[in-house]
Formats: structure tokens, sequence, C-alpha cells
């Protein structure tokens, strides 16, 4: 990095407050990323009545998990998260075969009409015919109200392609080659050569891919409305804290609060923190293996296919 | 005899009839394939009650898409879910006669003798599509028998002849003829094996993921036909509801959409506007970062400014909820730690700076993301020019000024470009989380705009006119911010 050479330099006073500057704003803006998070989280765990009087800011108050507990009553929201799980799982695992799959063909140099196809499969990512014909064509593929609606059109990722091709491109040609002379055919040397060498490229693509399944809420908001249990979490998230109606009144059997129960009273803000920090959760839980590829895949990007 | 005797590897050449007849065949098995997936065409549509937008595939998987406005006749006994299953049969016969057309095709670019196995495929398949209608056809005399028993079940069940079925058995006929003039005129002479040309072999291998493409990123296009027409969800497009280009010039002659459409084009560019404004914050904040003497730091505020981009604008929301709700940390802290009694102003509910106050939400989602790009650039900057520098006698500031931010510019110029061609998309989700009915007018952009005519209001036909009118602008912009790169850079940014 840069700053090894000039760390010889030796440090002026304007060069301190320049740095004390840098430190102090960096530090802020960090907080500011975090804090919010946090907030939601002593926010969830603390108890409920000092949450409601508005006493939880900066620490949480009477530690408790009951809350979360709690989630398993609240209506729908059950066969949201198994769906987001599902469609994650499924969607993603889709999504990198299709990838792979079309990201080494593409790179054949011997495939009939290959930049046309190459290009008409690059130029859906700069052009789109629009929402509303989208909603259409969908409509007419018999894909609203359907899960399936989740897993197939996310199958075709070009940028995703993209990323694979340019990784297989830098592979040695001579492995392949020899695998060829030695009799292999075009799937083999996809399943026993292509593929294991590129794990990096697959694993990034995963990852990103996985990340937007859990987030997606677009396409259940204009394909799922006969279907509310199908919304995805982030649909059902938003359904919740756009319902101005008591959400606790949603968690049932509240009929026969026990005692501990009434002294622990779930409001609707509460309920609404912790359905959010159950989606933000398994984002964080990623995250630290995420990481370890965006600079990897955004660089990629950054070399044109 | 005469026929073993060809060595291997000599090529065998059809006629050049054969070869005419052969695309002739691959062509009409391609419309016929194509024509599954258009509900016009749908030859199952034995009823008018059967939904006019399931195609003939939709028809073969779908028993609760055909009879969901069949229920009371079924309820009553009118008709049997027999009846449905029959259609259903006869649409999956033909789907599977459509099947092996295209397993006949795809052999055809095979050798001799591959054309000669794989075009007895088609022929099969032309045979299963005429089964296929004839079951549909069935299907079709029984619901007319059961609506005749009544005029009350007549209405509850409307049966109709459609047109499909005429279409379909004509394509079947015509996929059985050329199929069978491209076998009779097939070579003599034929290989030992059955074997294909590896372009055509790896061709096929993609031919799924092409056909992937284009069903869900080409075939939209065929929806912008509905700009055309006077449509609401769950008609049939007709030529008497044709309407020509009724929608284009009502969208400027008709003074409400007209204003609509200003005030949501001035929310659009402004939002748009402002990120292009704030586009250097990037670069700053890399660049900033790179002086930060401790590497332990900088990892440590790379990593945790990197999170928010990576939660939906839903979550983004659910935290603006908790910070600046009536009851939200904000106004919790002022009360509670502050002193400030009476505080419970709900931030959210206000239009005040509303623009201004997306712009710091995309800020404080994206900034730290975007910045990764220049910093990773940063890290690719020789050092050999940093030192030189510094024996020249240049501080930390002549070396940002002269060195980084020459060698972060071009990565800048793409995003810039890139960002000013895709000045009508801001996306939806954004603006839709945060919409309510006191920053509607300003907050709309034209993302949200389209979704909320189109899809909440139902207007289908002027929304998708506004969505061709976007399409075509920022395809001009893509190829106009595309000349400049080329022009400017030698460079093209697509």
């Amino acid at each position: 990095m840069s700053k090894k050479v000039r760390n010889h330099i030796t440090r002026t006073p304007g060069d301190i407050i320049f740095d004390s500057l840098l430190y102090i704003f960096f530090g802020a803006f960090t907080l500011l990323c975090v804090f919010p998070f946090y907030y939601l989280l002593i926010n969830t765990i603390s108890n409920n009545d000092a949450v409601t009087a508005g006493h939880v800011n900066f620490y949480p108050i009477g530690l408790h998990l009951k809350n979360y507990i709690a989630l398993k009553d609240v209506a729908d929201l059950g066969s949201s998260v198994v769906v987001t799980i599902a469609r994650t799982i499924i969607g993603t695992a889709l999504m990198v075969i299709v990838s792979a799959w079309a990201g080494y063909l593409v790179t054949k140099q011997k495939m009939w009409k290959r930049s046309f196809m190459y290009r008409a499969l690059v130029i859906t990512m700069y052009f789109n015919a629009g929402l509303i014909p989208w909603y259409m064509n969908m409509l007419m593929l018999g894909l609203t109200n359907n899960f399936l609606a989740y897993i197939i059109p996310g199958m075709i990722a070009p940028y995703n392609i993209i990323l694979v091709k340019t990784y297989i491109e830098s592979i040695p040609a001579s492995l392949e080659e020899s695998a060829v002379i030695d009799g292999a055919n075009t799937p083999t040397v996809f399943l026993k050569i292509i593929l294991p060498l590129s794990v990096p490229i697959l694993a990034t693509i995963s990852i990103f891919g996985a990340v937007g399944n859990w987030n997606s809420f677009q396409d259940s908001l204009l394909l799922m409305s006969s279907k509310p249990e199908m919304y995805t979490l982030q649909h059902r998230l938003y359904v919740y804290l756009n319902q101005s109606s008591n959400l606790a009144a949603l968690v049932s059997g509240s009929g026969t609060l026990s005692q501990a129960q009434a002294d622990n009273m779930l409001s609707s803000r509460v309920i609404k923190y912790t359905v959010s920090m159950v989606s933000i959760i398994p984002i964080l839980l990623v995250y630290p293996f995420m990481q370890r590829f965006f600079v990897k895949g955004i660089m990629l990007g950054a070399v044109k296919g | 005899m005469q026929a073993n005797a060809i060595p291997q590897g000599v090529e065998i050449k059809g006629s050049s009839l054969n070869k005419v007849l052969m695309w002739l065949t691959r062509f009409v098995i391609t419309i016929t394939g194509m024509m599954v997936f258009f509900p016009v065409l749908n030859p199952g549509r034995i009823s008018t009650l059967i939904n006019e937008n399931a195609s003939l595939f939709t028809t073969a998987i779908s028993y609760e898409t055909i009879t969901n406005q069949m229920a009371y006749p079924l309820r009553r006994g009118m008709v049997e879910p027999m009846n449905f299953y029959l259609l259903m049969a006869g649409a999956a016969i033909v789907v599977l006669g459509i099947l092996l057309n295209c397993g006949g095709a795809c052999m055809s670019l095979g050798n001799n003798r591959m054309k000669r196995v794989g075009l007895l495929l088609p022929m099969l398949g032309a045979a299963a599509i005429v089964g296929g209608l004839v079951l549909i056809h069935h299907a079709y005399t029984l619901l007319e028998a059961a609506a005749a028993a009544s005029a009350s079940a007549f209405k509850r069940i409307q049966p109709a002849l459609p047109m499909g079925l005429q279409v379909f058995g004509v394509a079947a006929v015509l996929v059985f003829l050329t199929t069978l003039l491209a076998w009779l005129t097939l070579p003599k002479e034929r290989e030992e094996k059955m074997e294909m040309d590896e372009k055509f072999r790896l061709f096929l291998l993609f031919l799924p993921v092409l056909l992937l493409t284009f069903i869900f990123c080409y075939l939209p296009i065929y929806g912008w036909r509905f700009a055309f027409f006077d449509y609401k969800i769950g008609d049939s497009l007709t030529m008497e509801n044709f309407v020509g280009l009724k929608w284009f010039t009502y969208l400027f002659e008709n003074e409400a959409t007209r204003n609509d459409l200003i005030r949501v084009l001035r929310n659009t560019l402004i939002m748009s506007g402002l990120g292009i404004a704030t586009s250097w914050l990037p670069i700053a904040f890399a660049v900033l970062l790179a002086e930060v003497r401790s590497s332990k730091f900088q990892r440590l505020v790379q990593t945790l400014t990197t999170i928010p981009n990576f939660i939906s604008w839903v979550l983004v929301y659910a935290i603006a909820f908790a910070i600046f709700s009536t009851d939200g940390f904000v106004n919790s802290f002022l009360r509670n730690v502050m002193g400030v009694t009476g505080a419970n102003t709900d931030y959210l509910a206000s239009a005040d700076w509303i623009w201004v106050k997306m712009l710091l939400w995309g800020t404080w989602k994206g900034l730290g993301w975007s910045a990764i790009v220049y910093i990773a650039g940063i890290a690719g900057i020789d050092q050999q020019l940093y030192e030189a520098a510094k024996v020249d006698g240049a501080n930390r500031f002549q070396c940002i000024r002269h060195i980084t931010i020459p060698g972060l510019m071009p990565t800048y110029m793409v995003m810039l470009l890139m960002s000013v061609a895709g000045m009508l998309s801001n996306g939806m989700d954004q603006y839709l989380v945060f919409e309510n009915p006191i920053n509607k007018s300003m907050i709309e952009v034209l993302d949200l705009y389209v979704y909320n005519i189109g899809i909440k209001s139902g207007l289908i036909p002027i929304s998708t006119v506004v969505g061709v009118f976007k399409s075509l602008i920022g395809v001009t912009l893509l190829f106009g911010a595309n000349g400049i790169s080329k022009a400017v850079r030698g460079e093209s940014i697509i």
C-alpha cells in the first residue's frame, strides 16, 4: 500500500491534525453504519416494558429471548421463512449450475454462431422491456401465484455468466486439451476439469445469489398477490411494517395471557423489530465469508467479457 | 455393400434440395414450438371461461388455471372434473408431440445417418399432436353436451371451439409433410455411426440457456402490444379493442396524466441528478481511507461500512422506522436522555427535504460498497510513482492530486457514464418502501409510477406506454454514453 512509503516522512503538526480528522470521520461513519443494527438488537432482547417506555437507547435492560420464541405464533411468518429458505437454496443452486454451464460453453470458439448468442445474452443486462410487459409475460406463462416464479426466471443471470466465462478463460487451455486427447467429451471435461477449477468463482456467485434471493422483494410483491402464504420474508416484513393495526393481536393464543406474558407484553413495535432482526441475522452470518469474495468479484466484473 | 465402403472421415453432403427442405423442417418445427406459449393460439381454450392468458403449456400443467372460473358448474355437477383432466391430457400429448418434433430438429443437425433416424421423431410427433387435438376436441364435445342440458348450464360453461385447434392441426400436417419430404430426399449413402459436427453439438448444449433467455428476457417485448389496445386484466385482445396510438397521444394530451408525467420526471431527474452530483463521494472515501495509517482500522472501516449494502430496502426502511418514527431512537433519546418533553415527531411522515433524505439513505447504504472498487484501484497503482514523487519533494496532498486521482479517473468515467445512461431507472424498491400519502407526490419516480398505475390501479396500456418510452430512451442514452466513451477514451463501456 502507498502509505508504507509515506510512513518514513516525519509527521508535521498539519499531518497530525489531518490524521486525527480522518479517524474521527471514519469512526463516525462506521458507527452510523453499525449503530442501527445494534439498536434493533438491544430492543429485541430487552425487557419489553423498558422498550415501550423508551429507556433502551444504548444498552439492553433485562435480557431475555422470549420475543424470538414468541415469533413462532405470529401469523403467516413461518410459511414466509420456509418459502424464503427454499427459494434461496433451490434458486441459488440452479443459478450457479446454469451460470457455470453457460459460462463454460460461451468460451468455446467452435460453437455455431457463438458471438451472436453471447451478445444476445449480454444485451439483456442493459435492455429490458419494462415492468408491466414483464409482468404480463409472467401472467401469460402461468408463473403468478406459483413457487416456480421464484426459481425459473432467476436461473439466467447474465452478469454471473460473464464472471464465470472470464474466470474459465484464465484457466490454461492445455489442461482441457490433454483431457480431450484422452477422449473426454464436453460434459466430462466440464465436470472433471472445469468445475473443480472454478470453485472460487462459483463460491462468489453463489454467495451473491443467495443474498439476492434472501433479500428478494419485488417478485413476491408483483407475482404473489393472491397467495399470501408464498410471500417472501422481506415482503412479509413490508406488510408488517405498514400494518397500523396492533400486530401483537396477530400472536395467536393472545386470548388467554399467562401472568408471565402479561408482564412482558409484546408490542407491535417489538414484533416489527424482531422480524427485522430475523431477516438480518442470516446476512450477518454469511457476511464474513462473503467479504473474502467481493473484491475479487468486483475486479473480475471490471474486466469485460 | 457399396455404402459400407465409404472410408471414415469423408463428409457426405446432401443435395441442395434436401438442405432447403431440412431448413424448412426446422423452421416449421421452431414456429410450432413457439406456438405453445401464445395464449391466443391455445387449442385448449374450449370454453370462453377458461383464462385467456393461459397458453397451451399452462393448460397442460395447471388444473387450477383452467378451472378457476368453473368452480360453480363443477360444484353443482354440471360438468365432471374428468372433462378437464381429459383436456389436460390432450394438451400434454400435444406438448409431448412438439417435444418430439424439437428432438428431431436437433438430431437433424447430425450426419446423414443421424438425420435418417432423427427425422422419424417429428413424423411421430405430428401424429401425437393430431391425437392430442382429437382428445381436446372430445373434451369440447363433452362440454358442449353438458352445456346443452339447460340455458343456465350454457351460461355457466360457455363452450367455444378455439381457433388454436385448426392452427395446431395445420401445423402438425405441415411438420409431417416437410419432414417426410426431407426424409425421402436424404442421400442414400450412410455413415457407419451417428455423429454430429462439434459446432452443432456445442450449439445444442447451449440451446436450453438460450431458450430460457428468450422466454424471460425477449418474450416480454411481445407484451408491448398492450400499449395499442384498450385492455384490462382479464380481457382478451381482439381487433375490437385495438386503439392504435390512442394511449401514446393520451399520455401527452390528457392534462392529468401530462402533469403526473412532468412531476414524476422531475422527481426522477432530481434523484438521478443528486446521485450523479455526489458520485465523487466513493472516490473521496477511498482516497481518504488509504491515508489512514493503521491498516487494521482501514480493514475494520471497510468491513463495517459495507454491511448496509447487503440488506434489502425493506430492511433499510425497518431501520428508518426504528430510528426516526414517533417512538423511535431519536424521539426516545430526546425525551428520556435530553429531557425534551413532547418530542414525538414522525420524521418519516414528512415530505420536507425528502429528496435529500432519499439521497442520504442511498449514501448510507451504498457508500462503503461503491468505494471498494476504488480502494482496489488505489492498491493497483504503481508504488514507484509515489516514491519518485516523494524524491521530487511532493507532499501527501500533491501525491493524491497528481497520482491517486488521475489513476482512478478511468474507472470513475465508466461509472459516471453508466449512471448517466441509467438516469431514468432509479429502481422502485427504495421509493416504494418510503412512500406514504404525505410524500407521495415528491417521492414518486418513474419506476414507482409505472408500478402504481400499472399494478395498483390496473391501467395496463398507459403504464406499458410509459415503459416503452423508458426502455427506448434508456437504450438511446446507453448508446450515447457508449459513443462518448468510444470517442473520448477509445474504449466501449458495454
